[in-house]
């Protein structure tokens, strides 16, 4: 960060306007840590000294509007309508549209401690033995998600008529614009064009990115599920296939639920918290969000090589394409 | 021909510098991408052992899918079997498990340059 004093003067304002605290009571803002975690957003770890809520907090800033997937209000909105409904997400305080503040749109929330870091997180889990445990709490959270009405969600997440079509169209897309022919992906298109399910009965708010890498989890358990810029409405299987994938099981492969549980588990805590469970449609979704994640780091590659993000990082993602290539191929297998 | 060390002894050499002296110079932020590129290294170093083996291999059984005698370029055999897949037009049951067969086959020897060890897990996919 550049200018540290800066940052913390303007939210300092920002915080008394929110809370509507007079200027001659005291309020101090202390930032404690930057992480930089997420590769698009910054968040900044703030203890906030006197005033009405004294305590630490989360300040996650969006440096370019126009990167959002979701916008920062409509995220802010989806994770608030979540926890109302019993889905563990860190409590949002208050958004700021205006970008002098923190150079970026954000939206402050309770700051929520425990492991986040994959590699980190999975030791932690398998020291303590609640690797079960807390698959079984994302089924429920699932299932509480998946319970909500749509009609909550912001007018931005408005669903697609047909999730399914819908997702097997883009991946057609991108498949057809890939920097060279994978044929390996064109069997799993074709594959997947073959077995297509019914759209679902009801299409549901789907976080469409909770794996290892975006919860917290503590020695008790489970605390929160993060990042909800990639929120929709969708097929509630999406959000349970995803889970499953196995990059998100950092080389724990044997448990497929994020290296940390297995989808007996997943299944019966999320059919027990009212979610309806259908297994042709997870395993359809399975191969789909596999594939996906092969063109998106094909994406990556082309990136790099085109100039738009040049790094060495996004270079080594074409050498990893084989193995979801690999992956959705060995799933339609084993059907 | 070059004089030694070779290609796959040189890139050895820089990807024990990059993973000894380089990462334990360099500030955190930088230290991701130093461990990127040193295991770049050594996958490119197994490709410059494997490459043109594995490349071969994928040709022939290619060319022995798609009933081809010439034996064509890889990237327009390549191109070839997914112009096929993309095609509606209904493939037999024999045919499609020896095309899957076929692309698992590939895939192995691609992960043996870039991954080794991936498709031998025990874990479901």
């Amino acid at each position: 960060m550049s200018d540290r004093s800066l940052d913390t003067a303007a939210l300092c304002d920002w915080l008394r306007d929110l809370w509507m605290v007079d200027g001659d009571q005291a309020l101090t803002v202390e930032i404690v840590a930057e992480s930089t975690a997420g590769a698009r957003r910054r968040n900044l770890v703030i203890d906030v000294h006197g005033g009405p809520r004294p305590g630490r907090f989360v300040a996650t800033v969006l440096p370019t509007a126009d990167i959002a997937i979701l916008s920062m209000a409509d995220e802010a909105i989806v994770r608030t309508v979540a926890r109302d409904h019993g889905v563990p997400v860190p409590e949002v305080i208050g958004v700021c549209l205006d970008e002098s503040v923190l150079s970026g749109q954000f939206f402050v929330s309770e700051f929520v401690d425990g492991e986040t870091i994959p590699r980190r997180l999975l030791r932690l889990v398998h020291a303590e033995g609640i690797g079960e445990r807390i698959v079984g709490q994302l089924g429920a959270g699932f299932a509480r998600l998946h319970a909500i009405d749509p009609a909550l969600a912001p007018q931005a997440m408005a669903a697609p008529i047909d999730p399914v079509g819908a997702a097997l169209e883009a991946a057609h897309l991108v498949v057809a614009n890939l920097l060279q022919p994978e044929p390996a992906f064109s069997y799993a298109l074709r594959w997947l064009r073959e077995h297509q399910p019914d759209e679902p009965s009801e299409r549901r708010i789907v976080h469409a990115d909770v794996r290892t890498g975006n919860v917290i989890v503590d020695r008790t358990g489970l605390r929160s599920i993060l990042d909800w810029e990639t929120a929709k409405v969708g097929d509630p299987m999406e959000d349970l296939a995803w889970v499953c994938t196995r990059m998100w099981r950092f080389g724990v492969d044997h448990l497929t639920v994020g290296g940390l549980g297995t989808v007996d588990t997943l299944r019966d805590a999320y059919v027990a918290g009212g979610g309806s469970w259908d297994e042709h449609r997870f395993r359809w979704w399975r191969v789909l969000v596999t594939m996906r994640w092969g063109t998106g780091l094909a994406g990556q590659a082309a990136m790099h090589l085109d100039g738009r993000f040049s790094s060495v990082v996004m270079a080594a993602s074409g050498r990893r394409v084989a193995e979801l290539a690999y992956d959705a191929l060995t799933l339609i297998d084993a059907t | 021909m070059q004089y030694r060390p070779d290609a796959s002894e040189l890139l050895d050499a820089v990807a024990s510098l990059l993973e000894g002296d380089v990462i334990a110079a360099v500030p955190p932020h930088l230290q991701h991408q130093v461990r990127v590129a040193a295991n770049l290294c050594r996958v490119l170093q197994r490709e410059s052992q494997l490459g043109d083996v594995n490349d071969a291999a994928e040709r022939e059984r290619l060319a022995s899918i798609l009933e081809t005698g010439d034996h064509d370029d890889l990237s327009s055999l390549r191109a070839a079997l997914t112009a096929r897949l993309d095609d509606p037009a209904p493939i037999d049951l024999v045919l499609d498990r020896s095309i899957r067969a076929t692309l698992l086959a590939t895939l192995r020897a691609d992960l043996a340059i870039a991954k080794p060890g991936y498709d031998t897990s025990t874990g479901e996919p």
